[in-house]
């Protein structure tokens, strides 16, 4: 497997009491990799690291084998794109003006717009299924459509990469797997996904590699079935509990014993 | 085609709109151009107002000979001393402001984050009135006005503790740094010129009144070499209205995005209050009303600067020819008016709960 991402003895955060302390992480090419652990972990931070928005304090990320930071950023976001967990939308903007923004990587000083970022955006709205809301304003819209004129926006980015952070936060939980279907739906069609998730029922789902964080480390990074023991749940999240198969997709499922 | 036949296929998509120049191409809307035409036209029949109305008022018929300098006479004399520099400061100063509030807008992500809203009007205004008066002669009044800018900028910057972030403190330490700053001027002005109650007028409240053609320069020099920063700046400040996070993403460097987008505002805004004084609100409302007539995002750049131009402009044509006092500086005008719009923008960001 070809590494897209690595991260190198990353220490992140400030001052004595780093975030995330000598961290190593290699994501491979066409993996669906989904960070979870307790809040506080620093699996956030880790993320943002990844996406060149934070600075190691110690370490270095590469993308394609070259320091991040070493790369002109608009190279790297060209490469690699970031959801963060609350992004702002302009005032009165509407689906595709937003995102038309994700081409601003592409953009030089006199050339701000092409048809090659028309069909990107295009791409873009059909694929997370906002090509009916294009014109519509981002204010007035659902959470789920909201998420997804995100996502979309982050797809005309057009990376091989695609980092999320708690992508379905705050959304109901029919919104939640469908956006999770259409992140599998980008894995499957050959993008390196990399999500920060709270829900572990979901991550385990989903993810075809699983990356458990505590205290700023990974403890344990491999298959969901590997990672979700419930040793571990009672180590990492000081919680009793069962595992058991999910149903459906014989996944792992955590199912947590009553407090008596 | 038979209609019929596709009852659930989406609208048409419209293309986004895109302005093709040669090489150019810059996503702008048609209604952002049309309104840009719109108001460009309202700014030239301002202009041709302002020369022609009024006993002095030169015959719309010869402004354009006047105006190439084939001028005669008393149309020569009201072109050259009275009207043409202050007409040119007008729409320079209008201009300058209107990029200056949309800049800042933009950057603070609030339209309270407003250089005439957070006191850089009126300590560009200390500024020019202490070099004017108190150095007179020694130090050139622009960059008196750009070190008083600078200056309100930093203490606002440092008294708020979350530097740009947080709106309400921005009003209120913008509130704080404005009255120090007219304080200082009411002292300067009155220490050095105490019998002339216009010159007071003009450091506090901004005017036009006997402007020259240097003022025109200076102002116009500053609009001039801020175009090309303001077209490098017009993507990455528009990234940047997304959150810092998301704009390092994409590659915009938010935090150089920001410094660069706030000195060349405060760079703009020093050079208008420099020629014409700390006129209010036009910073203020230029970019509101621009946005409203695009109802595009982003700053809106271009027609910012000509609602600015139009403003200024209109106010002090208003002020020249209504009854209300001749000679009164047009910046007590756009006070008038632009104190209600600041009254209905606080009433809506307190509803929202942003204050």
């Amino acid at each position: 497997m070809n590494p897209v991402l690595t991260a190198e003895g990353l220490t992140l955060g400030y001052g004595a009491d780093p975030v995330v302390e000598g961290l190593d992480l290699t994501v491979s090419e066409g993996e669906f990799t989904v960070v979870v652990g307790p809040n506080g972990c620093g699996k956030s931070t880790l993320l943002k690291a990844l996406g060149r928005v934070n600075r190691p304090v110690a370490g270095r990320v590469l993308l394609h084998g070259t320091d991040i930071r070493a790369q002109r950023a608009k190279a790297v976001a060209r490469a690699l794109a970031l959801l963060p967990q609350s992004p702002v939308a302009p005032e009165g903007i509407t689906v595709r003006a937003l995102a038309a923004r994700g081409r601003f990587p592409y953009h030089t000083l006199l050339r701000q717009w092409s048809p090659e970022d028309e069909a990107a955006v295009d791409r873009a709205l059909e694929l997370t299924g906002t090509a009916e809301l294009a014109d519509a304003h981002v204010g007035a819209l659902s959470g789920g459509q909201r998420q997804r004129a995100w996502v979309a926006m982050v797809l005309a980015q057009d990376t091989g990469v695609v980092l999320l952070d708690e992508p379905t936060t705050y959304l109901d939980i029919a919104h939640q797997y469908e956006l999770l279907e259409l992140f599998a739906g980008l894995h499957r069609a050959g993008r390196t996904v990399v999500a920060v998730l709270h829900d572990l029922a979901q991550a385990a789902r989903y993810a075809t590699r699983l990356v458990l964080m505590h205290g700023g480390r990974v403890v344990a990074d491999g298959s969901p079935g590997e990672v979700l023991t419930s040793e571990r749940m009672g180590e990492v999240f000081g919680l009793a509990c069962d595992v058991v198969p999910d149903p459906r997709t014989g996944t792992p499922l955590v199912i947590p014993h009553e407090r008596s | 085609m038979n209609p019929d036949r596709l009852p659930s296929r989406p609208p048409a998509r419209r293309r986004p709109p895109v302005l093709r120049l040669g090489p150019v191409a810059l996503p702008v809307g048609p209604r952002s151009l049309l309104w840009c035409a719109l108001t460009l036209a309202a700014v030239a029949g301002a202009a041709v107002a302002t020369l022609a109305l009024g006993d002095l008022g030169i015959s719309p018929a010869r402004i354009p000979a006047v105006v190439a300098g084939a001028g005669e006479g008393t149309e020569a004399f009201v072109f050259d001393r009275l009207r043409g520099p202050r007409l040119a400061v007008a729409l320079g100063a209008g201009a300058a402001l209107g990029l200056s509030g949309a800049l800042f807008q933009s950057v603070t992500r609030n339209p309270l984050g407003s250089p005439d809203v957070i006191g850089l009007g009126a300590g560009a205004g200390a500024g020019a009135a202490f070099v004017a008066l108190v150095l007179p002669g020694t130090v050139p009044v622009p960059l008196g006005a750009l070190a008083g800018a600078f200056l309100a900028m930093l203490v606002v910057y440092t008294a708020t503790g979350t530097g740009l972030r947080h709106p309400g403190r921005l009003i209120v330490a913008g509130i704080g740094v404005a009255a120090m700053a007219q304080a200082f001027t009411h002292f300067v002005v009155s220490v050095m010129a105490r019998d002339q109650a216009g010159v007071l007028s003009a450091y506090i409240n901004g005017s036009l009144n006997a402007r020259s053609w240097e003022h025109a320069a200076i102002v116009w020099a500053a609009v001039s070499a801020a175009v090309p920063l303001l077209l490098y700046l017009s993507g990455p400040v528009a990234v940047n209205e997304m959150g810092d996070e998301l704009a390092d993403a994409l590659g915009a460097a938010a935090g150089r995005t920001r410094t660069l987008a706030v000195v060349l505002s405060v760079l703009l805004s020093a050079a208008a209050v420099a020629v014409a004084g700390p006129i209010a609100f036009v910073a203020l409302t230029a970019p509101q009303i621009a946005r409203r007539l695009s109802g595009a995002p982003g700053p809106n750049l271009a027609l910012s600067a000509l609602v600015g131009a139009l403003l200024l402009v209109a106010a002090d044509l208003a002020v020249q020819h209504l009854p209300i006092g001749e000679g009164l500086p047009v910046g007590i005008f756009t006070l008038a008016f632009g104190g209600v719009y600041l009254g209905y923008l606080l009433v809506r960001e307190w509803r929202k709960g942003v204050l």
